[in-house]
């Protein structure tokens, strides 16, 4: 529910008035996050956990209140288990082998696990690339979140906690935006605009603008459908670099002397020290690559690419095509013509 | 892109139909209703509504269309535009993600490629991202929406066109539901099928929700078993996919292989690199008309030996020594002269029983040198290296003179002139030496001159016109033949040995068992060929099964390509060695023409004079081949011959040549020995004559061996006795290379091998083994020889051999095994998976309905 900006002080309470009911929210009104890592480690987790429990849950019994968020955020399970699969699939069966097919399948295998968890690393991580150099030359923070207050409806009678959070991020619509939340409170002595000017100030618009927030929204959009364009090509790209990188033969040796018994001070530092030898020499590996022709340079071309596909994001995302315009009211309605509604 | 209301309106009000429409109605505005209260109308305000919706249900099968696919694809590239021009909308960066996932994974597959070795390695890299996204979209399909709609009629993946003509999942948000996109008609047949009473208050509410409930319930399996599907999924679809690739690709190499041979001119092409050429002008035009250093000797070898063999590099160096640079010659100048001197100063100064003062007064000083040089006629003129002896010893001389006349002068400080002498001669060739030798040595005086470079070119022209051609034959080679995977040899090798495990019927709990040991899988296959033989409908159809397989080797290798003489007694050139000699013995002709003279690489290429038998590189490229194929049939003609004896041994014991006259418990022990041999005997077996544990006293009864049902019954062997080899009995060894290799074959045998083009080879094969390896001599069981004595290598009698079945069967079996128990552990899970996901459906969308609620 997007409420009206100009109540969202509001507290619209559908819930029963009772005073035992001591379940309190952290929100209870839509509010706009800081974007750090702290919050965004709390969102994920909370996301994570509703992703594998009281959204199934809420699903699987065809719950009215399921809704569409939801069930993207249960994308997540298939995205983990899909992973844990993938890895079951190349290392599981091999155990039943003899001894020279489990080393060889197992070569492969812990490669192929190594894969799958830097295919989604660089995949998340690579985000960054584009994300923070826009918001450092833009001002446009696209990932700011924002906790949304949910008011469902009840599943029976005495069914009085009818209040759910959802994490949303305040651009995640190019089309819907969640302006509202980006205006200052003047109750609190912030002044109306100042996230827009500051925005607009780097974005070379101007200071003191009369209405920044209008001069630069459009501006916004485009940098918000650049930048999502950006993220997604280059993340796919960074994270096939990533499988690619996890199969470089030295990594063999760490797969092989790996372990995260912690408690075993000696084997976990010796593990330690060889994934490091084994990261460095695998990143050498991977740049200089082996034999010759294309096979030689693959490792260049595919991380040449991922390099590429981020610095021409963000270039793209950074150049606007577009200048700076307002639109003129006086044009959406032309007052010398005829208006019928019917 | 669409923002509200009010936009949309506007923009349809400025459409020139509607404004014309419009015009109409406000010219000749139609009689009010005769109830129509405006007041009431605008209280109600319903004169501000939406337009009507132009979206519309998507009809069609489960399965996309191609032409909805190419629908697809134009959008989704114009999303792309749109993104980059920044002016995208939701619905249209959303299938951006699909566009950055297909690049993600093309970028994986294609990494890999180029880190694969074979065709199949490489071809599977993109097999498995095909099969990866297919799994991701068929999943939902088969799982989810086809149990979904024959369970309940309602099809919960269905889509719809919005009035801007974006698809859209239908059931995309349970809370917002386009639900008038199905008409009442629909609504109503679909709650039919839901079995919703007829007659409940609010039907079209009730069917709707239930609609909705099933939707969201399936939506919510998806996500929960996606996970677990798509890598299983994809993992099956790869691994059944794999023998269809590897068929094509088998096919496809074979073809490419044929064509190399009878286009080796042009496709020699594809390597002509020029190497030689390119690399030896550069050294030229550094070095022309410059004296020949070692480096440059060096540099030059380095080029010309980069792709040769270290035997032919030293003939081809020591030709190049003798034949580009002839004699060294050596111009001893003033600068040589200076570094003499400072040499033999250095030199000095490290004995310690020297002192400076007796140093300088002994060494020579540079003009002193050059005089005495001079003097002998040894300074600025081209000497060779025999002079270096005369001009150490003049200075030897000198400085001797110098070091006695020190002596005289200096009563009190006598010094050693022996030790002078010696270091004088020192003569270490090595670099850091200071002997005047090496110094000498250095002032070559050869030049690099336009003769030597014009022979250098020539020869350079040879090699990479020879190394073009040759890397083509190899590629032929190794296509065909090599000892690699995925070849054509490799790809049949593996083809027979599955028919043979199959044919066998090696079932997968069987191979379970036995899969991790051939001890374990040795009285098992045992059991599997004596029940086989022991009738003769499964012996016929197991030995036609393995001879029709078997003999697909002459159509993928013809014999006219290549060839091996051993088995077809065919000694003729094929088509392969035809181009082998054309090839190299041009090249040596070339190399032994003319000025060049390159009489040591020309024989280390062809032989003395083309026709050697032995040890030349063109005879090793040649033999390559026919080893290999020799080692293949070898394995594959003995699996023929070993079913062959069981069946005679089955069928006709009594009559076999071999056990003529024989002790039955001697009998016995050849039929064992025989048996165990053919099955599992490698070189090493019959190269000591057959180890086996036999009664020394055997008992002399004569009688036939008995056989019942086809098998034959042991009178002897089974009594528990102390056994011992007898080393001795050279007629037992013949009696079992005999009963194995010599006679005719059993006549179920030839008539189905006379349906095929190997049958002369296998008896060639027979022949052959009891020759080479019947004629092979042993010094601890002398006289053990089936034949005159033979000088066969023992590569021949290794190959002639070949693999023994047992083996090619642990071997085979450990991978099928291997795939079967993987196929079994994800097959199972996937189809489980599978099975519960659509039991699940059974339990979807249980509602009551309003009436019930009532009660």
């Amino acid at each position: 529910m997007i409420l009206p900006i100009n109540n969202h002080k509001n507290v619209i309470g559908f819930r029963a008035n009772n005073n035992e009911d001591k379940k309190s929210l952290r929100y209870n009104h839509d509010t706009l996050l800081p974007n750090n890592f702290i919050t965004n480690t709390r969102i994920g987790l909370d996301k994570l956990t509703n992703a594998f429990t009281v959204y199934p849950a809420k699903g699987l019994k065809g719950s009215k209140n399921a809704n569409f968020y939801e069930f993207l955020t249960m994308g997540t399970v298939p995205y983990l288990v899909g992973s844990a699969t993938l890895m079951a699939v190349f290392n599981f069966a091999n155990k039943f082998y003899d001894h020279f097919d489990r080393t060889q399948a197992s070569k492969i295998g812990k490669k192929m696990a190594l894969g799958v968890v830097f295919y989604g690393l660089a995949k998340s991580l690579s985000k960054s690339l584009i994300t923070k150099p826009v918001k450092a030359l833009t001002g446009v923070d696209t990932e700011q979140p924002y906790a949304k207050v949910i008011y469902e409806l009840p599943d029976h009678i005495n069914d009085t906690d009818i209040t759910s959070i959802e994490y949303h991020k305040v651009f995640e619509s190019v089309e819907f935006p969640r302006w509202d939340l980006l205006y200052g409170d003047e109750s609190k002595g912030q002044k109306r605009n100042f996230r827009y000017d500051k925005i607009a100030k780097k974005l070379g618009m101007g200071e003191n603008l009369n209405d920044s927030d209008q001069e630069v929204k459009p501006r916004i959009k485009e940098i918000v459908v650049k930048s999502n364009l950006a993220k997604t090509i280059s993340s796919y790209l960074w994270a096939a670099s990533g499988v690619a990188f996890a199969f470089q033969t030295p990594w063999e040796k760490y797969l092989n002397n790996m372990t995260f018994k912690f408690w075993k001070e000696k084997e976990f530092k010796e593990s330690m020290s060889i994934l490091k030898e084994s990261f460095v020499k695998s990143a050498k590996n991977f740049y200089n690559g082996e034999g010759s022709g294309v096979s030689k340079h693959a490792g260049k071309i595919l991380l040449g690419a991922s390099l590429l596909s981020s610095v021409v994001g963000v270039a793209n995302t950074v150049a606007s095509g577009k200048k700076p315009q307002k639109t003129d009211a006086s044009k959406v309605i032309n007052k010398d013509d005829n208006y019928v509604v019917s | 892109m669409n923002s509200n209301l009010i936009q949309n309106f506007i923009t349809y009000q400025s459409t020139s139909a509607n404004r014309l429409n419009q015009q109409k109605k406000q010219e000749a505005p139609k009689k009010p209703k005769p109830d129509f209260d405006i007041q009431k109308e605008l209280n109600n305000r319903t004169f501000i509504k939406p337009l009507d919706g132009k979206g519309q249900l998507i009809k069609g099968s489960i399965f996309n269309s191609p032409a909805a696919l190419v629908k697809n694809g134009i959008y989704n590239a114009k999303a792309l535009k749109h993104a980059i021009q920044g002016n995208a909308n939701d619905h249209e960066l959303g299938k951006l993600n699909d566009l950055g996932l297909m690049l993600g994974g093309l970028g994986i597959a294609g990494y890999l490629f180029t880190k694969r070795q074979t065709p199949m390695t490489k071809g599977m890299e993109f097999v498995g991202l095909a099969s990866f996204l297919a799994s991701m979209a068929i999943w939902p399909k088969i799982a989810i929406q086809l149990p979904a709609y024959l369970i309940h009629g309602v099809n919960v993946h269905k889509q719809y066109e919005d009035s801007f003509g974006r698809k859209k999942p239908f059931y995309q948000d349970p809370q917002f539901l386009p639900w008038d996109l199905y008409s009442d008609e629909e609504i109503q047949k679909i709650g039919d099928r839901l079995g919703v009473d007829k007659n409940i208050p609010n039907r079209r509410e009730f069917i709707q929700e239930k609609m909705k409930k099933i939707a969201t319930q399936n939506n919510t399996l998806w996500m929960l078993t996606a996970g677990f599907a798509a890598p299983i999924m994809s993992g099956i679809i790869c691994n059944l996919s794999e023998p269809y690739l590897n068929k094509f690709l088998d096919n496809r190499q074979n073809k490419e292989a044929d064509k190399i041979l009878s286009n080796i001119d042009s496709y020699a092409k594809k390597y002509q690199t020029n190497f030689i050429t390119n690399n030896l002008n550069e050294v030229i035009t550094k070095h022309k008309d410059q004296p020949v250093t070692k480096e440059l000797e060096e540099s030059i070898s380095e080029i010309f030996t980069k792709y040769m063999d270290p035997l032919t590099a030293r003939n081809f160096r020591a030709d190049l020594r003798e034949k580009i640079y002839g004699q060294n010659t050596y111009n001893v100048k003033v600068e040589n002269i200076k570094e003499i001197h400072e040499n033999l100063l250095k030199m000095f100064k490290k004995v310690r029983a020297f002192d400076e003062e007796f140093i300088q007064a002994i060494i020579p000083n540079e003009n002193q040198i050059i005089e005495l040089l001079n003097s002998n006629e040894q300074l600025n003129k081209d000497i060779d290296a025999s002079k270096f002896r005369d001009i150490t010893i003049a200075i030897k001389k000198l400085v001797e003179k110098n070091a006695v006349e020190y002596n005289k002068n200096n009563p009190d400080k006598q010094q050693d002139i022996e030790l002078v002498r010696k270091l004088i001669v020192k003569n270490k060739a090595d670099k850091n030496s200071s002997s005047i030798k090496v110094i000498l040595s250095k002032a070559k005086s050869n030049i690099f001159d336009s003769k030597a470079i014009t022979k250098l070119q020539k020869l350079a022209k040879i090699f990479d016109d020879f190394n073009a051609k040759n890397q083509a034959l190899d590629e032929y080679a190794l296509k065909k033949v090599g000892a690699a995977p995925e070849t054509v040899i490799a790809n049949y090798w593996n083809d027979v040995a599955k028919t043979l495990l199959k044919s066998l019927g090696f079932t997968s709990s069987e191979l379970e068992k036995v899969h991790s040991d051939t001890t374990l899988i040795s009285p098992l296959l045992r059991k599997k060929v004596d029940n086989i033989v022991a009738n003769k409908e499964s012996f016929n159809k197991l030995m036609t099964t393995m001879a029709k397989k078997i003999a697909e080797i002459n159509d993928k290798l013809k014999t006219s390509d290549i060839s091996t003489p051993l088995m077809t007694g065919d000694y003729n050139n094929t088509a392969y060695d035809d181009i082998v000699d054309g090839l190299f013995d041009s090249v040596a002709k070339e190399l032994r023409n003319g000025d060049l003279g390159f009489e040591r690489t020309a024989k280390g290429l062809v032989g003395v004079d083309g026709n050697d038998v032995i040890g030349t590189l063109k005879n090793l490229q040649k033999i390559y081949v026919k080893d290999r194929l020799l080692g293949v049939k070898s394995s594959f003609y003995r699996i023929i011959n070993t079913l062959d004896m069981f069946r005679r041994i089955s069928t006709d014991v009594n009559n076999q040549p071999a056990l003529q006259g024989k002790y039955t418990e001697v009998k016995e022990e050849l039929i064992e020995l025989c048996k165990t041999i053919t099955l599992e005997g490698h070189s090493s077996d019959y190269a000591t004559k057959f180890y086996m544990l036999r009664n020394a006293h055997p008992n002399t009864t004569k009688a036939p061996v008995e056989v019942k049902n086809g098998k034959v019954v042991y009178h002897y062997l089974n009594k528990n006795i102390e056994r011992t080899d007898i080393p001795g009995d050279k007629y037992f060894y013949q009696d079992a290379m005999r009963l194995m290799y010599e006679g005719d074959m059993h006549p179920d045998t030839m008539a189905i091998l006379n349906e095929t083009n190997i049958k002369q080879e296998v008896l060639n094969y027979r022949n052959t083994v009891l020759e080479k390896l019947g004629g092979e001599d042993y010094f601890a069981k002398p006289r053990h020889l089936i034949r005159a004595k033979n000088q066969t290598g023992s590569d021949v009698k290794f190959l002639l051999t070949g693999i023994s079945p047992l083996e090619l069967l642990h071997k085979t079996g450990k991978q099928v095994y291997n795939t079967n128990k993987w196929l079994k552990i994800f097959g199972g899970a996937g189809a489980a998976l599978l099975g519960l996901t659509v039991f699940v459906q059974f339990f979807l969308g249980k509602m009551k309905s309003p009436q019930q609620k009532g009660k």
